[in-house]
């Protein structure tokens, strides 16, 4: 790909003269920091987007790729984040889909099954051919995905960002089939932000920022600080810097707090803590241990079936969720794209949407744009959102920037609790460090704060003290997290180990 | 990513000034273009309805002249696309606001009819001085549109109910029980036809014929109340705190709870402002167009309002300008059949392809901006 040029209709210069090469028979990783245009660029190879300008050849020979058929046909195959199967269909049924083995207008389903093993044997890509893909896990489809590649023929494969859906133990696998791919003469091209990875699987790295190519290296001549000093543009230092919290009066009493879903699933289960202000409570735990609902239950999205949550001093458990900001509560969500930004809105009216009706963004009954404006361009500056200006929507910025725009709101009410779920998930390395700065920062200014990750790395080194949530209990507290291990946190996090009740609330 | 870093600034590569000016540039092109290919999906739907007359055999270049120039060939015609133009105005500002907040209100039908017949009560039998004569009759014609839209509003918000179907089961019940009303109540006794009694001469909309010395037909002054309430909705839509919570909600409505906006509240009060708007169509259907009431007074009118306010895009500030382009249209649409005899059904069916292009436009558009991103995640 040669002078790759993209420039998007509502102005936004996506990739400019991007040039990139990939040797038959490789493994190279492309990797930049969200909004680098990393996925542009492999959306333009797939035919999902034209350039603006610029050219591709394939075996030396100029190609126009104006469609994903049109790239299948030239066998490039597309992997991406966002599986696109049919839910209801059996493994096999989504691979052959469209292009299904059959006889006299009829679809030949043991064939194809059949055909199916066969590939999966071929590559080493573990999938039952006959499973609905309803029913198999995330891992299992991504290989379902692989195979509908292969299947169509492709020898150049783009995974994009395959890892960030996986478990370590669903990595391990895939990267073994990625190799095993290679051995077989196919070329895969490796999307990722994820630098640990990226050496242990690559063969050459691609590095991108800003829309421009910085370089290609092979991997003998990379390390993870140069290829973070490429993507960033500077020396990163791989630490925490923290100085010891000011613990100061408990801000937030959760007690016996128990919810149940619409489905009868009971998701908390007697939960009771407290967080101080100027201090960072971790809750860590795998996904799906109650932790979503138990930070909807604070914030007033969901209704608690019984328990007391105490904010200051005041009741707020079963207050709207206007009120319950207005208690003094912010919360970044976990999932910034459905609850956290309206997309097609603009920056500065998603910047407002706690406190449009106050002074001076309303005033006599009516909206004061010039104040929204003003505010827009103010948290645009301070939280170093990169955006020409207030008026772009949100949905046109890059995940990193959305999650700054979400911070920038939240952090600028003035909370005296802050609840960040998943801050960082999706995001690159220097928002990343923005957002540890940030909280580190809300909570030396004497916010508490409640931090929610499942990356548990950084929920125990950013965390003052800690817990660990299973099966809808708060199952331990630590009182400092530092000193404490990975293993052994991992230890209540999978029901190994529970602290009893009172040893938690020793710890409250 | 478990390594984090101590601070820079991470903009330190952004130049927001040359972003600024490309954006602005490359957003001044897109406009360009956008009107290009609007200008181009109008003629090109116009070549196909020329197509269609073609292949059945009539004179298309006759019909044609009529479909185009025929409200425009005779002073009564003018006068007969204002009266359209300014129903259908209101009616596009009415499905708007509901629209903004992603509700697919089809109640405005039946608010019309509510706002005729509660107009209807005061302005024929209650005598009233100039002015009161008409204001009194438009606010409560308001409030009985406003609690009728409310209705379905409430509904949807606080029972999940579907609002397409509850407008439309609405509007069922109203018709009818309209019609029940036109001949039991509103036609005098011994009346030859079934229609009411003119309303009071000073609950009449002034007949724009009247004022200019010419001959208007039955367009009046609700062109004004017309264009008032294009400024009263775009006002409310942009640039107050109820108008912010209406687009919020049409832009994600799990963000608008999640940042504490009360959403069935202001669902359910969209639906009734939506209501309170169509009523007063209804009033200028009755005290400006027929000055009484008569049976189907807003007959064929159940849709137009939706193709008025997609073509608008939901900005009420463009609803003049669409509800100008289709009651011309649909008036030039009669002229056609009345001149070159050609049926109705063609052309509503001529009709009917233009809108289709162009809103399917509009639609493309609308999934496209939906699903932009300026730079992707990557």
């Amino acid at each position: 790909m040669r002078g790759i040029t993209k420039i998007y209709p509502n102005g936004v210069r996506a990739d400019n003269d991007v040039s990139f090469e990939v040797r038959a028979g490789e493994i190279h990783a492309l990797v930049g920091e969200n909004g680098a245009g990393k996925s542009t660029l492999m959306k333009i190879l797939y035919g999902m987007e034209r350039p603006t300008s610029g050219q591709i050849y394939l075996k030396g020979q100029p190609v126009a790729i104006t469609t994903p058929h049109e790239a299948i046909a030239l066998g490039i195959g597309m992997v991406h984040q966002n599986f696109m199967l049919v839910p209801s269909f059996t493994v096999a049924q989504n691979i052959v889909l469209g292009n299904e083995l059959g006889r006299n207008g009829f679809v030949d389903w043991r064939a194809s099954a059949q055909k199916v093993r066969e590939l999966s044997k071929q590559y080493g890509l573990r999938v039952d051919a006959e499973a609905v893909v309803d029913a198999i896990p995330v891992g299992t489809r991504q290989r379902v995905e692989i195979l509908k590649a292969l299947y169509r023929g492709a020898d150049v494969l783009i995974l994009d960002e395959p890892t960030a859906v996986l478990t370590p133990q669903e990595t391990i696998e895939l990267f073994a089939a990625i190799r095993q791919l290679v051995k077989q003469g196919k070329t895969v091209i490796f999307i990722s932000h994820k630098l640990r990875e990226v050496m242990e699987i690559s063969d050459r790295i691609s590095v991108m920022r800003d829309a421009k190519m910085v370089g290609t290296i092979e991997k003998r001549d990379a390390s993870e600080l140069i290829l973070a000093r490429m993507m960033v543009g500077r020396d990163v230092i791989m630490r925490i810097n923290k100085p010891p919290a000011k613990r100061g009066a408990a801000l937030l009493k959760v007690r016996d707090v128990e919810y149940s879903t619409e489905a009868g699933v009971e998701a908390l289960k007697r939960a009771s803590f407290n967080v101080y202000a100027g201090e960072i409570l971790g809750i860590a735990g795998v996904e799906g241990n109650g932790q979503t609902e138990l930070v909807e239950v604070i914030t007033g999205l969901r209704a608690p079936l019984s328990g007391t949550i105490e904010l200051d001093g005041r009741p707020i458990a079963r207050l709207s969720p206007r009120a319950v900001r207005q208690a003094g509560v912010a919360h970044i969500p976990e999932d910034r794209l459905t609850n956290g930004a309206a997309l097609p809105a603009s920056i500065n009216e998603n910047l407002i949407v706690d406190r449009y009706e106050d002074e001076p963004f309303t005033r006599g009954g009516f909206l004061r744009v010039g104040a929204i404006a003003h505010n827009g361009d103010a948290l645009i500056e301070q939280y170093a959102i990169r955006a020409p200006d207030g008026t772009l929507p949100v949905g046109s910025l890059s995940g990193g920037n959305m999650q700054k725009v979400v911070v920038a709101r939240e952090l600028s009410s003035n909370p005296k609790l802050l609840i960040a779920a998943q801050p960082t998930r999706g995001v690159d390395i220097g928002a990343t460090e923005f957002m540890h700065d940030q909280l580190i920062k809300a909570r030396d200014a004497g916010v508490a704060i409640l931090l929610v990750s499942a990356d548990l790395a950084e929920v125990m080194s950013l965390s003052d003290r800690l817990a660990v949530m299973h099966n809808g209990r708060i199952a331990a507290i630590f009182p400092d997290a530092r000193g404490l291990t990975e293993e052994e946190v991992g230890l209540y996090m999978l029901g190994t180990k529970t602290m009893t009740q009172a040893e938690v609330e020793q710890n409250w | 990513m478990a390594a984090t870093l101590t601070p820079t600034n991470p903009s330190q590569s952004f130049d927001r000034q040359a972003e600024q000016a490309r954006v602005r540039s490359e957003r001044r092109r897109t406009a360009v273009i956008d009107l290009a290919v609007t200008l181009g999906t109008v003629v090109l739907s116009l070549a196909l309805a020329f197509l269609v007359l073609l292949i059945l055999g009539k004179d298309p270049v006759k019909a044609f002249t009529a479909l185009l120039t025929g409200p425009l060939s005779r002073i009564n015609r003018t006068g007969r696309w204002i009266e359209d133009a300014t129903t259908l105005i209101i009616i596009g500002l009415s499905v708007t606001i509901a629209f903004r907040a992603r509700q697919f209100s089809l109640g405005a039908l039946g608010q019309m009819y509510v706002g005729a017949t509660v107009a209807a009560i005061l302005m024929i039998y209650v005598p009233m001085p100039p002015v009161i004569a008409i204001a009194v009759p438009i606010v409560a014609a308001m409030a009985a549109g406003f609690l009728i839209g409310l209705l379905p509003g409430l509904m949807k918000s606080y029972l999940g109910a579907n609002e397409i179907v509850s407008t439309l089961m609405l509007n069922e019940i109203i018709v009818r029980f309209y019609d029940y009303l036109m001949t039991n109540v509103f036609t005098p006794k011994g009346a030859q036809a079934l229609r009411s009694e003119l309303v009071q001469p000073n609950s009449m909309l002034a007949r724009l014929g009247d004022l200019f010395k010419a001959n208007l037909g039955r367009s009046n002054i609700g062109i004004v109340f017309a264009l008032v309430l294009v400024v009263v909705v775009w006002v409310l839509l942009a640039r107050t705190p109820f108008g912010y919570e209406v687009r919020t909600i049409g832009a994600n409505e799990r963000f608008a709870r999640y940042g504490g906006i009360n959403t069935k509240r202001t669902i359910a009060l969209a639906f009734a402002l939506g209501g309170a708007v169509a009523s007063v169509a209804g009033v200028h259907l009755l005290a400006g167009v027929h000055q009484r009431l008569i049976p189907g007074i807003a007959a064929g009118l159940g849709f137009e309002g939706i193709v008025v306010a997609l073509l608008a895009r939901n900005n009420p500030l463009l609803v003049p300008i669409t509800g100008l382009f289709y009651s011309y249209l649909r008036v030039g649409g009669e002229i056609m059949e009345q001149e070159a005899s050609v049926g109705i059904e063609i052309v509503q069916v001529i009709q009917a392809v233009i809108i289709l292009l162009l809103t399917a436009q509009v639609l493309v558009d609308w999934v496209k901006t939906r699903n932009r991103r300026l730079a992707d995640r990557g």
